[in-house]
């Protein structure tokens, strides 16, 4: 059954439709948005790479059904900041934190979500439990304490 | 993995270039360079160097372009997976060439399409990128220089050179100052003679070569503008997801589905000449695509399908215990490799030296080891599924894009299938999520080739994260035995290594000679210590499910056997371990390798209270690894419950890798590697029951995470001071992997006096998927 959503993505409407309302939210940024920073890894809530802001938390986009973000203010990497200026971002490239960089739009908006709680340096990295494969996590940890 | 044609021991090459390496490409566009770089074989090698005359455009693979307006593009036929290659060879450029290192574009160029280089997959991977091409990219940097030099000393009308200098692109003539750009004479160096002997610049001018420079590719990977294969949208495209059989061996039962409702179609695959890997034979149709309007819903469609798939035959021998019990017969029932034979699993390869003289030795010694080591089967991980967009207009073109180690073969499997000349073939390589020999294969492109060809729109296929684990190509399994003895001195008189595993190259086609599968016994040969009698042995397992080349492939599998082997020596001799490796090694770079870790541990002053040390080191690549694991006994549990043995505090790396053209991208190399390697060790391993794979997912293939992460130190010997054009640089890519596990084991080992001979050290370790209590 066709179904009608306004999302609010990166400040932007966007009207979608879905065949179902259970749809996660990352394959709608993906696939009907077409916002591809946002990255699918494990689907099970379990590595991190889909990552995105709803109303300032970081949310695992994978297991969020679309039916239950509407309405919230959703931002995903492409909307962190104009032009990478987001401090998280300007630490990534400072301490050259990407290697295959698959992970890394997840890795940055869970810190941009614990900056947004007000957390700083070590305090930002004791809550990000994303999954690197390429083992970045001591250079994250570095651009971290910079924050 | 190192180089099929490789015999295992590693061998350190010269290589010299001539001008008839270069293609130069003139005209109104500016100076164009083109030349053929390795990546990833000595066969490739062997034909490049067979080339007579300049290579033909098809030959060559790698373009240097300086346009009249001075733009700079470098256009690199191998791949980026995050190794940060593309930037290394960039870096050595810039040198040779003189120009500001981050003026360089880098370009991701196509595979050649030379009649050699089809069926002969010009891959990333090796850890060969950076090092296999230094001086080719050295000799490329400053023949475009000496061409451009000339072109404005012909514009000046004065041939003395020493009247000139050169400086980030611009040429100075001294006597008046007069500045000449590079692009104001690209055209004029295009018409003139390639130098058949640049000069290079001498390594105490360098400016780059030697520093950590930022890499290229990073700020689009903070802003997720990076395109990677699962990122490609294509006017009209369509999605499919595959669904294999869930049993290895298994074919498609029956009829082809009917088409779901909201779906496009439901394709059945095959599997292609030159992609299907032991229980997969060519033509068996072991995978249906469900094709529809986007990933979610073609998923869902695909999951819900009603499909009949067939229990092989063998099922019940796909299984761990029969597997283990195969390869545990396979040490005293087998037969020997006899030239021309069929050599069919289990046959003994004598590898190198000569088992009776070696267990006589061994016999006669005051002190005996024999040890049976034990790795399971480790899928890849890579974090970007498995993806391959392909856009094919019947008799016309094919577009494929995909995240690939190997551009050339994916470009010869789309003219095998769809008859299309290679000019009519476009290989796009994108960014890889990973690849860890995984994209080695082209099992997945044969598939999206395949679906393309079937439905007559551009199509992504997409593997779901299940289908990645559940059907890999494997890290092999394996059981080692080593047998040893010292003499009352502590000296080791007779060693004997058999190594028990199913075959990757003969899974793949590749001819296995009498010294055995090279990337299973690699890792057991060449050994640098003074072993005495040596035996060396290979017994191929006949196990068909399908292993392939994972990160360090057969390395991180017997170094873990061997150097645990050399410690429990120690341990017999009553000697330390680093210093009873001094004792007994005969390589004097090893040597300086390891005293290098042990320096930066402080091995001799000892770890803090409380904390043990554990040491290893390899050779691989043309480099040397030694590593030293810092860890304490812990008596919790961890956070799924499960007892948590020990912590580990600190890794120690220290490298030769002759010279170390990005310092940083080098240490990025050997934290990387060693966490793909304590992934495994600690966890990773594959079960199989009657043929289907039994973890699909991250939850039961645990990975670190930020909290498990050791502090990691690294040091590399320093870079000499002039590098000859005799001398080969080595690989980072894959030495961190090799020696983080008999560390562990060798750490735990002073601290617990238990010895870990079976990998992984917690087996049944999971990661909590909603119930984890950090979500």
């Amino acid at each position: 059954m066709p179904t009608n959503y306004t999302l609010n993505v990166n400040g932007q409407n966007y009207n979608v439709t879905v065949n179902n309302p259970t749809m996660p939210l990352l394959w709608v940024i993906r696939d009907l948005i077409g916002l591809t920073g946002t990255k699918y890894g494990c689907g099970q809530n379990l590595c991190g790479a889909c990552t995105v802001l709803v109303n300032n938390v970081a949310t695992r986009s994978c297991i969020t059904e679309v039916q239950s973000v509407a309405g919230d203010t959703i931002v995903t990497i492409e909307g962190l900041s104009p032009n990478s200026t987001h401090p998280a971002q300007l630490a990534w490239i400072n301490f050259q934190v990407p290697q295959c960089g698959y992970c890394q739009s997840g890795q940055l908006m869970d810190c941009a979500s614990a900056m947004l709680a007000g957390n700083h340096g070590a305090n930002i990295a004791a809550q990000m439990h994303n999954i690197c494969i390429c083992g970045t996590y001591p250079r994250i940890t570095q651009a971290v304490d910079t924050l | 993995m190192s180089n099929i044609e490789s015999s295992g021991k590693h061998q350190t090459e010269s290589r010299k270039i001539s001008r008839r390496e270069f293609l130069v490409v003139g005209g109104a566009a500016g100076l164009t360079l083109g030349f053929a770089l390795e990546f990833g074989t000595r066969r490739a090698a062997a034909q490049m160097a067979g080339i007579a005359g300049p290579p033909a455009a098809t030959q060559v693979n790698t373009w240097l372009k300086i346009t009249n307006s001075g733009a700079i593009t470098l256009t690199i036929g191998s791949s980026e997976m995050g190794q940060g290659s593309f930037s290394g060879l960039a870096q050595i450029l810039a040198e040779d060439l003189m120009v500001d290192y981050t003026k360089i574009q880098t370009v991701q160029g196509v595979p050649a399409t030379g009649a050699t280089q089809i069926g002969n997959a010009i891959g990333t991977y090796g850890s060969t990128v950076t090092w296999t091409n230094y001086w080719s990219m050295r000799q490329a940097g400053a023949a475009a220089r000496e061409m451009l030099v000339q072109a404005a000393m012909n514009i000046i009308g004065d041939q003395n050179s020493s009247n000139y200098t050169v400086s980030l692109g611009v040429i100075t003539y001294t006597p008046t100052g007069t500045n000449i750009s590079y692009g104001l004479v690209a055209n004029a160096a295009a018409l003139l003679p390639v130098p058949s002997n640049p000069t290079l610049i001498p390594d105490s001018q360098f400016r780059y070569i030697g520093k950590t420079v930022n890499r290229v590719d990073i700020p689009s990977k903070v802003n997720g503008t990076a395109v990677y294969g699962i990122d490609i949208r294509l006017p009209n495209m369509v999605y499919a997801v595959i669904q294999h059989s869930p049993a290895f061996g298994g074919v498609l039962s029956g009829s082809v589905p009917a088409t779901p409702g909201g779906m496009i179609a439901v394709v059945p695959t095959q599997v292609v000449a030159g992609t299907g890997r032991g229980t997969e034979q060519t033509g068996m149709v072991n995978a249906v695509a469900v094709v529809g309007p986007n990933t979610w819903d073609t998923w869902q469609a695909a999951l819900n399908l009603e499909v009949s798939w067939t229990t092989p035959a063998n099922a019940s021998s796909l299984s761990d215990a029969s597997i283990k019990s195969e390869a545990m017969s396979a040490f005293t029932t087998n037969t020997p490799y006899s030239s021309g034979g069929p050599n069919t699993p289990p046959t003994l390869y004598t590898v190198e030296g000569n088992l009776s003289a070696a267990t006589t030795a061994i016999l006669g010694a005051a002190h005996q080891l024999s040890e049976l080591y034990s790795v399971p089967y480790v899928a890849h991980n890579q974090l970007e599924p498995l993806n391959c967009t392909v856009n094919y207009v019947p008799g016309v073109s094919c577009d494929v894009y995909v995240s690939t180690q190997v551009a050339s073969s994916v470009l010869a499997l789309v003219n095998q299938l769809t008859g299309l000349p290679l000019s009519q073939i476009h290989v796009h390589t994108t960014y890889l999520g990973g690849g860890l020999g995984r994209r080695i294969e082209t099992d997945f492109v044969s598939q999206a080739i395949q679906v393309a060809m079937a439905v007559g729109r551009p199509v992504m296929l997409l593997w779901p994260r299940e289908q990645n684990f559940l059907r890999d190509q494997y890290r092999q399994v394996a059981l080692v035995q080593v047998n040893a003895g010292l003499n009352s001195e502590g000296n080791i008189l007779g060693w004997a290594c058999t190594n028990v595993s199913p075959t990757i190259l003969g899974q793949r086609g590749y001819p296995v000679g009498a010294a055995g599968d090279s990337q299973c016994t690699e890792g057991t040969t060449a050994l640098p210590y003074n072993l005495g009698a040596l035996s060396t042995q290979w017994i191929s397992h006949p196990s068909p499910i399908p292993v392939g080349f994972w990160r360090s492939v057969g390395m991180s599998v017997n170094t873990f056997a061997v150097e645990s082997a050399v410690d429990e020596l120690a341990a017999l001799a009553g000697q330390d371990p680093y210093q009873f490796r001094l004792n007994m090694l005969t390589d004097p770079r090893w040597t300086a390798v390891l005293q290098a870790v042990a320096g930066l541990a402080n091995w001799t002053a000892g770890p803090p209270s409380g904390h043990f040390y554990g040491i290893a080191g390899a050779h691989y690549a043309n480099s040397y690894v030694a590593e030293v694991v810092d860890l304490s006994l812990n008596s919790g549990d961890d956070y799924e419950g499960f007892p948590k043995l020990f912590t580990i505090n600190t890794v120690y790396i220290a490298l030769d890798c002759y010279l170390a053209v990005n310092p940083g991208q080098i240490q990025t190399q050997l934290v990387g590697g060693m966490v793909h390697g304590l992934n495994a060790a600690l966890y990773g391993r594959q079960s199989f029951s009657n043929g289907v794979a039994q973890f699909p997912n991250f939850s039961q293939n645990r990975v670190i995470r930020m909290d498990e992460m050791p502090q990691v130190q690294v040091t590399l010997i320093p870079n000499p001071e002039q590098s000859t054009l005799d001398a080969a640089l080595g690989g980072a890519g894959e030495l961190g992997v090799m020696c983080i596990a008999p560390a562990i084991a060798n750490a735990y080992f002073k601290a617990s006096g238990t010895r870990i001979r079976t990998l992984p050290i917690f087996p049944n370790a999971i990661m909590g998927g909603l119930n984890n209590p950090y979500i």
